[in-house]
């Protein structure tokens, strides 16, 4: 039995030094007053960010694991190194938003972020039942918490308490799976479960069944996957902005990577038995997903079903994993191309939005004559959302059909072609209102002025556009660093 | 001695009553102590197995003292966002919290 002094704790390092960091911000705040502007703190919060993101590609690059509970392969230090640039983006959005709205109290919204990176984190690196739900949870509950942060605003209450709500029934569908595939195989290790499946489904496979079920019913919920994602419009909806773009994102990524682990390892020996549930999952989720966002008018529920839309992408690799490293690095360079499109409309979307005071799709009306340059870059970000040629999403959309074709699911294949099509009439509707109409005129006659992007958004807007093109273009540079890793390589 | 399928009924029958209470009831707080009566079956599922299971072992009982905890952390969260809700709407009826629909 391994004790706790012989544990290589320093493979935790970039962990540590976060919630170290993330404590400091938190005392930071309480000694400068509750109320006010700290835009300090959240200068400070995206330097915690991209040094722990430094830390996890510099400190143990050959990996490791304490005790098969966390482990620290390829897979896990990617997935962390995008989550962290991540929310260094969204926070950097944030910015501008608490800027904007001073009933938010900056310092706890900032702490409460990076606490909900450090789950994220540790729930890309688990390989352990308990670990891995306690890092969903610290994400589910800080995002309860980010949901309802502007607690005098009706809609944003009524979204935190439909999120805990429905957030804490999906957990406990999650545990109740994990307790009977904990009882059947008298583990928690995710390797010594996928070791013991195949053996215990024979003898068992109506109760591994129903812990698998239970479990794809949890997680669905979790990356917000039809038809469990009714949850996902209303808490975009109702939350702020900022938060909006950091569910859409860092949540919904990094439970993906948790329910590829999950599925791979622990469930990786009877993959014939879930590899059709979860393709007819991932038809269902890019339908619905696709065909109610073209009746969505606020942009911000446009852009929730749109990501139920793109989770349905993400799972096509999943359902065909013919080889595990073409699947993780499929959904990884996906990924990257999602954290870059989404933010960066998002960056837009808020500042659009907190200018006119209003979500509505036609707040965007003649945004090309108020700020080209903004203008284009959300066209840019759209068309790749959409999987137009040149554009990072084209590529990543291309490599996910080619995985669903080689993984002998063309049905798939051709539902996902068809689906984007149908995507492109909603994406095209805000494009529509920003390039072909003029800007709105305000009450007392006066046509809206031109918009001045502050310094933050203008640097996001920038960083993902520059991303979105050169992927779009030079696809091979991360391509071939993505391929030549062995994503979950087993330390044993 | 009782045999775990005993036990496991009496998880099974808990988080069905859970799951139930969650769909059916209006008001939230019952909404809420229903969450954490799915939770604790979930308990009653680990230390059945951990204690009298085909591969009895003590991570069982680990596994639900994490569970504890992590209900107990929701529970103040959802408490507090319900007095927040509270204040706001006059109300915590669930059907009344519709400003938010399709």
């Amino acid at each position: 039995m391994l004790s706790a002094f012989d544990a290589n704790w320093s493979l935790m390092t970039p962990e540590i030094v976060l919630a170290v960091l993330a404590m400091i911000i938190f005392t930071i705040d309480f000694m400068t007053g509750i109320h006010g502007k700290k835009p300090f703190l959240g200068r400070l919060s995206i330097i915690a960010l991209l040094v722990t993101a430094v830390l996890v590609i510099f400190v143990n690059p050959q990996g490791g694991t304490i005790g098969h509970i966390f482990i620290l392969d390829p897979f896990s230090m990617i997935f962390k190194v995008i989550l962290l640039v991540a929310v260094a983006i969204v926070i950097a959005i944030s910015m501008y938003y608490v800027e904007k709205n001073e009933d938010i109290y900056q310092g706890e919204y900032y702490s409460i972020m990076l606490f909900a990176t450090l789950g994220a984190m540790l729930m890309v690196s688990s390989a352990d039942l308990i670990t891995l739900f306690i890092g969903l949870e610290i994400v589910s509950i800080s995002s309860y918490v980010l949901a309802g942060f502007k607690k005098h605003r009706k809609k944003s209450t009524e979204a935190a308490i439909k999120y805990v709500i429905l957030g804490g029934a999906a957990s406990a569908f999650i545990l109740y799976g994990m307790s009977f595939l904990y009882g059947l195989t008298g583990t928690t290790s995710l390797y010594e479960i996928g070791a013991a499946i195949p053996g215990v489904y024979e003898q068992y496979p109506f109760m591994i069944m129903l812990s698998l079920l239970f479990m794809v019913v949890g997680f669905g919920f979790k990356i917000s996957v039809a038809p469990f994602h009714m949850w996902a419009p209303d808490v975009y909806e109702g939350s702020p902005t900022s938060v909006t773009s950091f569910l859409t994102v860092v949540s919904k990524l990094a439970a993906f990577a948790l329910v590829m682990r999950v599925l791979f390892i622990g469930f990786g020996g009877i993959i014939e038995e879930w590899a059709f549930i979860i393709a007819v999952i991932a038809a269902l989720t890019m339908i619905l997903g696709n065909l109610i966002a073209l009746a969505q008018k606020n942009v911000k529920r446009l852009m929730a079903y749109s990501g139920i839309a793109q989770a349905g992408y993400l799972l096509v690799p999943i359902a065909a994993a013919f080889n595990i490293n073409v699947s993780a690095s499929t959904i990884a360079f996906y990924g990257v191309a999602y954290v870059l499109m989404v933010l960066g409309a998002f960056a837009v979307i808020t500042f659009v939005t907190e200018e006119s005071g209003n979500e509505d799709i036609a707040s965007f009306s003649g945004l090309y004559k108020r700020s080209p340059y903004l203008a284009l870059a959300m066209g840019v970000f759209l068309v790749s959302l959409a999987g137009l040629p040149a554009t990072a999403g084209f590529i990543g959309k291309f490599y996910i059909f080619v995985g669903a074709v080689s993984g002998d699911m063309l049905w798939l294949a051709i539902i996902m072609i068809a689906m984007s099509i149908v995507s492109f009439y909603y994406y095209f509707g805000i494009i529509r209102q920003m390039f072909m109409r003029e800007p709105k005129t305000s009450l007392d006659g006066q046509p809206a002025g031109t918009l001045k992007a502050p310094a933050g958004i203008s640097t996001v807007v920038g960083v993902s556009l520059a991303g979105t093109i050169i992927l779009g273009f030079f696809p091979g540079i991360l391509i071939n660093f993505f391929n030549s890793f062995n994503w979950m390589f087993m330390f044993f | 001695m009782v045999p775990v399928t005993f036990f496991l009924a009496l998880g099974a029958v808990l988080f069905c009553i859970g799951l139930y209470g969650v769909l059916t009831r209006r008001h939230l707080v019952v909404v809420l102590v229903c969450i954490e009566l799915m939770l604790n079956s979930v308990n009653i599922n680990l230390v059945a197995f951990s204690s009298i299971g085909p591969f009895a072992n003590i991570t069982g009982q680990v596994f639900s003292l994490f569970i504890f905890t992590v209900a107990a952390a929701e529970a103040a969260v959802g408490l507090a966002i319900l007095i927040a809700l509270y204040r706001n709407r006059e109300s915590i009826d669930v059907i009344k919290q519709d400003i938010m629909r399709w």
